[in-house]
């Protein structure tokens, strides 16, 4: 990753869903190497909230903005964040191997690929159609196809859903080292996740 | 661009030669009802306007499910939230426009010389009944893409996306069937209905690509 710094600035955040009020006047920014927790409730707005620092989603009210040397547009936004959630789903006619191919931008990331599938136990398969891997595996995939791109950003929908006692080890050790280069946000209900994260808002 | 439009087409190919959902289907079809005409006729010759209307008919039908596939299993398999992530939504749109040529272009193929075959159709003017095929294909993949997107995301299945092409494709219809008439009679046919048809798929296909994005983008 380059050594560029990167701000994600959100100012009174507001969404509405037909009329009713989800959340409203969210502000906060986070620099390169800080990190941010967003808890609360379910249904209280966090996958929503972080689809719209994702780009995938417009609020209703209020402005998100991507900065490095200039504003990022919001249409360059896919290129800078990496994002999963749980309605992420990888193809499942395609093989573990397939998915990371459609999703790598780069050659150069061949390297980073093998020790990320090491890291998250997913070598041995990785030629496996996605539609024979359990829950948790999936759930690994995910993880994969959000940083293989080294973004320098990272948008974490409940990254351990599914996840084993290994599985969780290696994510929150994977945190641990990328939240020193990256702005990662991250929504979760699980205390020993929220503990990985510099600061939190709770929504609901 | 370029290259994001080649990955997604060879995921969608690797996806569809894994399922075979949408040829298998298309082909089944065709096949059946190209018989039972046939059977059904006993050998009688039908009037030229009726050949060009059945052959339509089966092309259509035939393509429809598969044209709507495209789309509509990426919101049945959850797949187009993880497909918005990855890649802009003009390379997707494209992509998906070019597999539905190749998907039209592959029934064409098959359904019509088993039709002309089957049918007993005498073609007088071969060059024109190709070109009016293959424009009157042409334009029926460039409407139901867009088309396709929208039922998908209104979490439609096929028969919403049956009800709102038909508007859409009944000029489309009407333009080929009288243009493959027109190369199955005596006189000299007339090309504008194949220009018509082209430019008709050239219009749809610059708006299609204008206004994909406020389809495919959730608000």
């Amino acid at each position: 990753m380059s050594g560029i710094r990167y701000t994600l600035r959100v100012q009174d955040l507001a969404k509405k869903f037909n009329s009713t009020l989800l959340f409203k006047s969210i502000s906060f920014s986070v620099e390169t190497g800080g990190s941010l927790c967003v808890t609360g409730p379910n249904g209280s707005g966090k996958s929503t909230l972080l689809k719209i620092l994702a780009g995938i989603m417009n609020p209703t009210g209020g402005a998100v903005s991507l900065a490095a040397a200039a504003d990022i547009p919001p249409c360059d936004w896919m290129n800078h964040i990496g994002y999963t959630g749980p309605l992420v789903n990888p193809y499942d006619d395609l093989t573990g191997l397939e998915n990371i191919q459609f999703v790598l931008k780069s050659g150069n990331y061949a390297s980073r690929l093998d020790s990320l599938l090491r890291q998250f136990n997913l070598t041995q398969h990785r030629d496996k159609l996605v539609k024979h891997y359990s829950s948790g595996m999936k759930q690994r995939l995910r993880l994969i196809l959000a940083v293989l791109n080294d973004p320098p950003v990272l948008i974490l929908d409940e990254p351990g859903t599914n996840l084993d006692a290994g599985g969780r080890e290696a994510l929150s050790s994977f945190l641990d080292l990328a939240r020193k280069q990256k702005i990662i946000v991250l929504a979760t209900n699980e205390p020993g996740e929220e503990k990985l994260c510099g600061g939190g808002i709770r929504l609901g | 661009m370029v290259r994001d439009i080649l990955r997604n087409l060879q995921k969608d190919f690797r996806v569809e030669f894994r399922s075979r959902f949408a040829v298998n289907i298309a082909v089944s079809f065709a096949g059946i009802v190209t018989i039972s005409i046939s059977l059904t006729a006993g050998g009688a010759p039908f009037p030229v306007k009726v050949q060009s209307i059945l052959l339509w008919v089966v092309l259509f039908f035939s393509a429809m499910n598969g044209l709507a596939h495209i789309f509509v299993r990426e919101e049945d398999q959850g797949t187009s939230l993880f497909l918005r992530i990855t890649r802009s939504a003009d390379s997707i749109y494209i992509s998906k426009f070019i597999f539905n040529q190749i998907f039209m272009m592959i029934i064409g193929t098959v359904v019509t010389p088993l039709f002309v075959f089957f049918v007993g159709v005498d073609v007088i003017h071969v060059l024109h009944f190709i070109m009016s095929v293959i424009a009157g294909g042409f334009s029926i993949a460039a409407s139901t893409t867009p088309l396709a997107a929208m039922a998908a995301k209104a979490g439609g299945k096929g028969s919403l996306f049956t009800i709102i092409s038909f508007p859409i494709l009944l000029p489309v219809l009407w333009i080929s069937i009288s243009s493959t008439a027109g190369a199955l009679n005596e006189a000299r046919p007339e090309s504008g209905t194949v220009i018509f048809l082209l430019a008709f798929s050239g219009f749809i296909t610059a708006i299609s690509i204008l206004l994909f994005r406020f389809i495919w983008l959730e608000n």
